[in-house]
């Protein structure tokens, strides 16, 4: 579950209001809202990597709002992917992974097996968010925080990938929020829904 | 047609820009060691005093950077990541030995850790002293040198996206585990050039020496005592020799990152 009372956050350019809001344990919600909205800092402040103003942030039953990165179990992915240059495609599935069978599993649900013997710098940025996905994932966290992890896919590998990630996370019981400008994935079946604009969070059922 | 008369001028300019300011590098220096001569150079490397000279800056200057890598690190990556109230003060502070005179920071040195001071008598039952010692020729090029090291390991941190350590933590990694796994072998490249052009600097350091510590003497005080006592021409081997082994260690460290690269 994660839950956030009365969240307030403020960082040079953007503030958001005191934000109220819940995503039941293995739920999916799905974040939408207009860029620079603040989905991105919403998602690095519940991952712990960027401090709140004010409020609580609930990770399962624990109150995670003082707590370092390391020790929330989340797993965020970033637009961007932020692959680490200076290690293998391998290295940096592995870098946090809970254990080889499951980066090695990983490696063969997201067809990463290909980009192995790839330099991380000659990945295309479908190919960087591929390898992000799966080194978030290897982990294991029981929080998802995807921040448009297949905007840099082609349409056929997007469709395909997000149902994959989708489907790992509701079989590990994943609590996961993903931001999204694509229509399709605003509109999934069986979603919360939550939209960030003009400093405000609000939750659709 | 019309393009290409300015654009050879252009590229002429250029070029006679970049060779003037390559000749006022060089000249002076390459003017020195030519007036040495290779056989100056090489009877000065037999000179038991030159050699210890020598040794002394070099073995001074390589403990000066690997005390300012040991701590300048650290203070290099809070500067780089971590705001903090007076971070401008701090930063005006490491900076401040590179814009005074190196006499001043000398003196400086006689005052704060001198026989009388405070410091000096700390340091005397362990043996220590900064007055005419190894030790204070280690502390006079490290006041001296290692904010080029500092200011130059800042850069290297702060260019490696404050992201990537982010994600390091979510993956598991403590602060301090993400910096050693992704931002140092990032910044390595750049950590390691700036101390390079620290070690480098701390072995022609002279000003702030010459006041500390006269003895043992460094190369560049040697060079000077040479030059005030007996002359121009005694002083030319030793300034050479000082010359040509610093090149010669630079080249190596360079051509050593070269190999490293992919």
């Amino acid at each position: 579950m994660i839950r956030a009372q009365d969240l307030v956050i403020g960082v040079p350019g953007f503030t958001l209001k005191p934000a109220t809001f819940t995503v039941p344990t293995g739920a999916i919600a799905i974040v939408t809202g207009p860029t620079g909205a603040g989905k991105t800092t919403l998602l690095e402040t519940i991952a712990g990597v960027r401090s709140s103003s004010g409020g609580t942030v609930f990770l399962g039953d624990r109150d995670m709002t003082h707590a370092s990165p390391e020790v929330r179990d989340v797993g965020l992915v970033y637009q961007q992917a932020w692959l680490f240059p200076h290690l293998s495609v391998q290295d940096n599935v592995a870098y946090g992974g809970r254990s080889t069978r499951i980066v090695a599993e990983l490696i063969a649900m997201l067809r990463v097996d290909a980009l192995l013997g790839k330099p991380v710098a000659t990945l295309s940025g479908g190919e960087r968010q591929l390898v992000a996905i799966a080194r978030a994932l290897a982990r294991e966290p029981r929080t998802l925080l995807l921040d448009e992890p297949f905007a840099a896919m082609d349409s056929a590998l997007r469709s395909g990938m997000r149902t994959a990630v989708l489907e790992w996370a509701v079989t590990h019981g994943a609590t996961t929020m993903l931001v999204t400008h694509d229509a399709a994935e605003a509109t999934l079946d069986g979603c919360i829904g939550l939209h960030v604009e003009a400093g405000a969070v609000r939750q659709r059922a | 047609m019309s393009n290409s008369l300015p654009r050879s001028l252009l590229t002429a300019v250029v070029t006679l820009c970049a060779s003037v300011m390559f000749l006022t590098l060089v000249l002076p220096v390459g003017t020195l060691v030519a007036g040495a001569g290779v056989g100056g150079i090489a009877q000065a490397l037999t000179d038991r005093d030159v050699v210890q000279s020598l040794l002394v800056t070099f073995a001074g200057a390589t403990i000066a950077t690997l005390l300012a890598i040991a701590g300048g690190t650290p203070l290099a990556y809070l500067l780089a990541r971590v705001p903090f109230r007076g971070r401008a003060i701090v930063e005006a502070l490491v900076e401040l030995p590179v814009v005074i005179p190196h006499p001043v920071i000398g003196m400086a040195l006689l005052l704060a850790m001198g026989r009388d001071s405070a410091v000096g008598h700390a340091l005397a039952p362990i043996g220590l002293a900064v007055v005419n010692s190894p030790f204070g020729i280690v502390i006079a090029m490290l006041v001296v040198s290692a904010p080029l090291f500092i200011l130059g390991a800042r850069e290297s941190i702060a260019r490696v996206d404050a992201r990537l350590e982010s994600v390091a933590r979510t993956l598991g990694d403590d602060r301090w585990t993400a910096v050693r796994r992704v931002t140092l072998p990032l910044a390595r490249n750049g950590i390691v050039s700036s101390a390079t052009a620290m070690w480098a600097r701390a072995t022609s350091e002279f000003g702030a020496i010459v006041l500390v510590a006269y003895h043992p003497r460094v190369a560049s005080v040697l060079a000077y005592d040479r030059y005030v006592t007996y002359g121009l021409s005694a002083a030319l081997p030793v300034a050479a020799a000082l010359i040509v082994v610093a090149l010669v260690v630079l080249m190596l460290v360079r051509r050593s990152r070269r190999m490293e690269r992919p």
